[in-house]
């Protein structure tokens, strides 16, 4: 068992964990934050997508350990005081949301991708979410939500 | 005076985007119960053998080990329309991947590393993987004991001693004399490979056997009856003593529709004593381990005159349903009941074959078999056009179904089902048919066009029903309870619709269940084919005339009038002609008290229904009967540029026109085409299971299926909703939930034919598959 | 879980070093773990101990120069991507580290990684064999360079041994005239394995072109210089196919099969050298 501490959307957190434990196994099994979902296991998918220190991760694929002394955000973190966020908002309008299982995952891509670039081109939007497999909805209404989201711009 | 439509045609968003956008949408991946379990599976690595021992005596005492079963431990056959499936094998296994040992224990590694010391010796039989050979006498049989099979008498007709699960006929006029005055002939043949759905979330069920016999299920599924019921057949238990939850669904597709992981579960918990087991596939057990679409092998010949009718149609359809064919039969059927196209083919002759293979097993999946079907149908439709010399296009159009054609099965034309030619003439306008496409950048892409029709009705029982309850709360708001499964298409929302509608509520007033189970919510049969929104209206709009009957009553008895005389209007109920005495629904949704305190009336309770009506099994021998309560008809044009050096597709533009009848949900329905439009450049160009020469799947992973990600979608894409009513649908709305998809991979066909002079028939358009084809016509860029 | 074993997370590279030479076979460096845990889940590797050596301070270097380009093993590939003046410098490298995996995975792949992984279809591969590139590789015994020429042995197998662990890449001093160019062929144009890849290193001032092919034999191939004196490599293109052709030995997999990858190898390869043609110049 290793011991860490890290921080998860802005609360500290100490855990004992073994060392094969994913971070993904961790948040959903210890943390009870099952908004990351496993879709594949292998990375391909992207429905397991969290922010490790801002940028977007795919949580199956990083040990529990790895993430000693490191900030995690997770769809449970974006919404604020129960309000959603302008991101969720846009998907929310945008009927970017047919059966939701992709949605956590393509969120956090989001936003991470407008942390970091909060005017993206569609090249940049496409290329953002391109790792988040989703069966249901074609993807043209989450790209319309990603681009209305940022040129909203003000407070993500 | 009618009343403008206040909600139902308005693009009202959904009502559970805020829990999916939080991340508290909660799947059955998501559950957990104090002492659950969790479980584990070793599967066959073999595609047909012996099970000559198994040992799990390593396996079951490992610690934290509380169940371990294999077939032998499990008399129990499974199956809806053929029971011919086991939870466990048993005696021996028929694909690669079928599970053969369930482990149940306190942890998923443990049970994964008790499944890690089962032994399992096998003796490798003689396999089949070809339908086509399994269709030949000598070849190995998958079902040895086929004729000793329970299955849907009258519907379904296995042959006994072959590996044929069903035979569907159709028989109309007399093709071999039509055959023979045709003018023009053409004949080719067709290939499907199996697919998955790939839904995001893989299959996942719940069990607890309860100590007094019941059992409690939540499960990842598209239709809790359906999972009661064979529940019930499979284990000799009463409905009642069956609850069955579905929470959240993350995506089904078809494949989440009848039985899957359930039994599994259920045994495994009794063995275990009772404690909740869970079993989560795995992705690689999602492709190789549960079901998939069945590949098909058509034989196509066509028969016209010069004038360009159509005056014959012969098609053999081999279906590979793999190791079982529980669902696979039922799409066999209703592919050969529209194994024609939206065509009037005056002499027709089908045979479509379910055929048993030693592969994973085929079942539901969006489009049942159409868009199969309709890849050799409308490439064949083509083929016929450019040798009649004709525009594919005219060609269509002189042979869709008009008023007062009969179909294949002898069903009327009539104005209710639509306009096939209005879908035509919109995909072709939205991509400039009969314009040549401009020429591409580069020297050594070419750019083409193609159409093609798609149709389907849903494939359902005949006596397919659908309930609906709506109950008033306090304040007056409504709660709509029914057992269709909102898996993402967003029929929820639309059946809010049409109860504020109906109701004369505010949307935001009417709720529905977002977990359907089957101790309250009521009978539906099951969420696919298309039916939900249209069977599903019928029985809200009735479920909101009993409550307004109720409201009535118990107003005209308050204010002395006769009930007939009493507007339900802004969530109120007046006289008429005096909306100020309106007494608000809340004043009477618990029946209404009187100022001296008499009450009268009660809880407002509405129930309605719906039953399909008028269907009627198909003859044996020729098909004939009316199997479809409605027809949806469609179409697509495509645009595309081939990279002839490499065998890349780019779809420039896909126009989809489908005739909705009404449409209930503009954005609800652009969902529906859209993800339905990538779901079918999917099938068209990567999609397709690959195996080895002994019928192990290759690309079982992300890894090697390729499904489309976000930079795989046409530039452009135009979704066209005509609305020609369906006059016995609500609002005069049709089902379009699969037909998007249906016909895209056509169209693609006759593009590509179109810009390269090549004729494809075998599936998926890959660049591999591409680039061999032109290096064979010895097409230089 | 994806296993039972140990975690390290030394502090020093002499550390890790030392972790790993005792613990041989037994142990596995743990970089971004895109492949590691992948293998870890599937049981293709059960090592006893992880030594992660993301956060070793000697393995995050990431600089270019006239000297040298330095690529610490540790820098995520997205990091390579968006540095500027790497990109500036060496075009096909930011290509090819562009063109690997997802978004996500980039935030956790390494350049080492994808070369320690010895795939035959490497994707970084390429590119750092006509660049001459070379890792310095350290172990309890020292410090050495190995140029990346010499590090794939067969599929999967690199000359590497317990107890080594890569510090950086390095790129030798560069050439103000260099053009480099990569191409990668996919089945989909989402995040896909190379189905063939290759990359070309043009420096007109020598008169040499180099170019690397993968995916078509059990190592990333680097052919024999090509001489460019008075002429362009795009009219050399016959000679590039042909020796292509006898230096690789594509085989049928299920993502591709040698018909389709031969069919396809000589337009990726002229798509290539007109791409190193009218490549900016690194300087």
């Amino acid at each position: 068992m290793v011991d860490i501490e890290l921080r998860v959307n802005g609360q500290a957190e100490r855990a004992s964990v073994p060392a094969g434990m994913t971070l993904l196994e961790f948040l959903r099994d210890r943390l009870a934050l099952t908004g990351a979902k496993e879709g594949c296991g292998i990375g391909e998918c992207g429905a397991c997508t969290v922010l490790l220190d801002g940028r977007p991760v795919t949580a199956c694929l990083v040990l529990a350990v790895e993430a000693d002394g490191l900030d995690v955000r997770t769809i449970e973190g974006e919404a604020t005081d129960g309000e959603l966020s302008a991101l969720q908002r846009a998907f929310v309008d945008a009927g970017a949301v047919q059966c939701g299982f992709c949605t956590p995952g393509m969120i956090m891509s989001a936003r991470a991708l407008l942390l970091r670039s909060p005017h993206p081109t569609d090249e940049e939007i496409v290329e953002a979410i391109a790792g988040n497999l989703c069966r249901c909805t074609g993807y043209e209404a989450i790209l319309a939500a990603i681009r209305a989201a940022s040129e909203e711009g003000g407070e993500l | 005076m009618t009343r403008a439509l206040v909600y139902v045609g308005k693009s009202v968003p959904r009502d559970d985007s805020v829990e999916k956008v939080t991340g508290s949408a909660r799947y059955t991946h998501d559950l957990a119960f104090p002492g659950m379990l969790h479980a584990a599976l070793v599967t066959s690595p073999h595609a047909s053998a012996r099970i000559v021992r198994v040992d799990v005596a390593d396996a079951a005492a490992l610690p934290g080990v509380r169940a371990v079963l294999a077939g032998a431990n499990l008399d129990v056959r499974l199956g809806l329309y053929m029971r011919d499936k086991r939870i466990l094998a048993r005696d021996v296994v028929r694909y690669q991947g079928e599970p053969v040992v369930a482990v149940a224990a306190d942890t998923l590694d443990i049970a994964r590393d008790a499944c890690r010391r089962v032994r399992v010796e096998y003796e490798p039989t003689a396999a089949v993987f070809d339908p086509r050979d399994a269709m030949k006498s000598g070849a190995p049989l998958v079902h040895p004991d086929l004729g000793s099979y329970a299955h849907l008498e009258g519907v379904f007709f296995p042959r006994p001693n072959t590996n044929i699960a069903h035979h569907q006929k159709i028989r109309k006029g007399d093709f071999d004399a039509a055959i023979d005055s045709a003018e023009v002939l053409l004949e080719a043949r067709f290939d499907n490979p199996p697919v998955q759905h790939v839904p995001m979330e893989t299959h996942a069920s719940i069990a607890q056997a309860l100590p007094d016999g019941r059992v409690e299920i939540w499960t990842s599924s598209q239709s809790p009856y359906t999972v009661r019921h064979l529940m019930s057949v499979a284990f000799g238990l009463p409905h009642a003593a069956i609850r069955v939850h579905v929470p959240y669904v993350g995506g089904g597709f078809g494949g989440k529709a009848g039985l899957n992981l359930e039994p599994l579960v259920y045994v495994l918990s009794k063995a275990a004593g009772g404690r909740p087991v869970k079993f989560v596939a795995t992705r690689e057990q999602e492709f190789n381990t549960l079901p998939s679409r069945q590949g098909l092998h058509s034989t196509i010949k066509i028969g016209a005159t010069r004038a360009g009718k159509i005056v014959a149609l012969k098609a053999t359809y081999v279906w590979d349903a793999g190791a079982y064919a529980d669902y696979g039969v039922n799409v066999g059927r209703a592919a050969a009941y529209s194994g024609a196209g939206p065509y009037a083919v005056p002499n027709c002759w089908i045979d479509s074959f379910v055929v048993y293979t030693n592969k994973v097993y085929g079942t539901a999946y969006r489009g049942f078999g159409h868009l199969e079907v309709l890849w050799g149908i409308e490439r064949a439709i083509d083929q016929t056009a450019r040798k009649l010399g004709l525009d594919p296009a005219e060609f269509r159009r002189r042979n869709l179904l008009t008023l007062g054609d009969a179909t294949i099965t002898g069903e009327t034309f009539t104005a209710g089902h639509g306009k096939p030619v209005e879908c035509l003439d919109a995909v072709a306008k939205a991509i400039d048919w009969g314009t040549p496409s401009s020429s591409p950048a580069s020297s050594t892409k070419r750019r083409g066009k193609g159409i093609a029709m798609l149709h389907k009705a849903p494939a359902m029982p005949t006596s397919t029903s659908c309930s609906a309850i709506i109950k008033l709360d306090e304040d007056g708001a409504a709660d709509i309870l029914v057992s269709g499964v909102d898996y993402g298409q967003g029929t929820y929302t639309v059946l809010r619709q049409i109860a504020a509608e109906e109701l004369r509520v505010p949307i935001d007033a009417v709720h529905i269940n977002s977990d359907c189970d089957t101790a309250f919510t009521p009978y539906d049969w099951q969420t696919v084919a298309s039916r939900f929104s249209y069977m599903g209206g019928h029985a809200v709009i009735e479920a909101a005339a009993d409550c307004l009957r109720q409201i009535r009553a118990v107003a005209a008895q308050i204010f002395g009038v006769a009930p007939e005389k009493i507007v339900c209007e802004n969530a109120s109920a007046y006289p008429d002609g005096e909306p100020k005495r309106a007494i608000p629904y809340r004043l009477l949704a618990l029946g209404y008290v009187y100022p001296n305190g008499n009450a009268i009336g009660g809880p407002v309770i509405g129930h309605g229904r719906f039953i399909a009506h008028g269907l009627t099994h198909l003859d044996p021998d020729t098909g004939q009967g009316r199997p479809a309560q409605f027809w949806t008809y469609g179409a697509h044009g495509v645009e595309l540029e081939v990279d002839a050096e490499t065998g890349e597709i780019e779809i420039l533009r896909i126009a989809t026109a489908v005739d909705a009848g009404k449409v209930l949900n503009a954005g609800l329905a652009r969902g529906q085409v859209i993800g339905g439009v990538v779901q079918g450049i999917g099938s068209a160009l990567w999609e397709g299971f690959r195996f080895d020469k002994e019928g192990r799947l290759k690309n079982p992973s992300f890894v090697d299926y390729k499904i489309p990600t976000a930079k795989d979608l046409p530039r452009e894409m135009v979704p066209i909703l005509l609305e020609n009513p369906q006059p016995d649908g609500p609002y005069g709305a049709r089902g379009v939930a699969e037909h998007p998809m249906i016909s895209v991979p056509s169209a693609i066909g006759n593009a590509l034919y179109d810009a390269l002079g090549i004729e494809f028939t075998s599936l998926p358009l890959s660049p591999e598959h591409v680039l061999a084809r032109l290096a064979e016509k010895g097409v230089k860029p | 879980m994806l296993g039972r074993f140990e975690y390290a997370r030394p502090k020093t590279v002499d550390e890790a070093c030392r972790l790993l030479a005792e613990a041989g076979r037994d142990a596995a460096i743990l970089a971004g773990g895109t492949d590691l845990l992948v293998d870890l889940r599937n049981g293709s590797r059960s090592p006893l101990l992880l030594v992660d050596v993301k956060r070793l301070e000697e393995l995050q270097a990431l600089r270019t120069g006239p000297d040298e380009a330095v690529i610490g093993a540790a820098v995520p590939l997205n990091v390579v991507v968006e540095h500027r003046e790497l990109r500036k410098a060496y075009a096909g490298l930011s290509d090819a580290a562009l063109s690997i995996a997802t978004y996500q995975l980039r935030n956790r792949a390494t350049v080492a990684g994808n070369l320690c992984n010895a795939s035959p279809a490497a994707d970084m591969a390429p590119i750092l064999l006509v660049l001459d590139a070379k890792l310095t590789v350290q172990n309890p015994q020292g410090t050495r360079a190995v140029p990346v020429a010499k590090l794939f042995t067969g599929v999967k197998r690199t000359c590497l041994a317990p107890g080594d662990v890569v510090v950086d890449v390095r790129m030798p001093p560069l050439d103000g005239e260099l053009r480099t160019a990569f191409r990668k062929q996919q089945r989909i144009r989402g995040h896909d394995l190379a189905v063939v890849n290759a990359a070309a290193a043009y420096a007109p001032s020598r008169a040499t072109l180099r170019v690397a092919v993968g995916s078509c034999a059990p190592t990333p191939v680097l052919l024999e210089p090509f001489d460019t004196k008075g002429t362009s490599p795009l009219a050399l293109a016959a000679e590039v196919l042909r020796a292509a052709a006898a230096a690789t030995a594509p085989i049928d997999d299920v993502r591709a099969s040698a018909a389709y990858r031969r069919a396809v190898l000589p337009a990726l390869l002229r798509r290539l050298l007109a791409d190193v043609v009218s490549a900016r110049r690194a300087v």
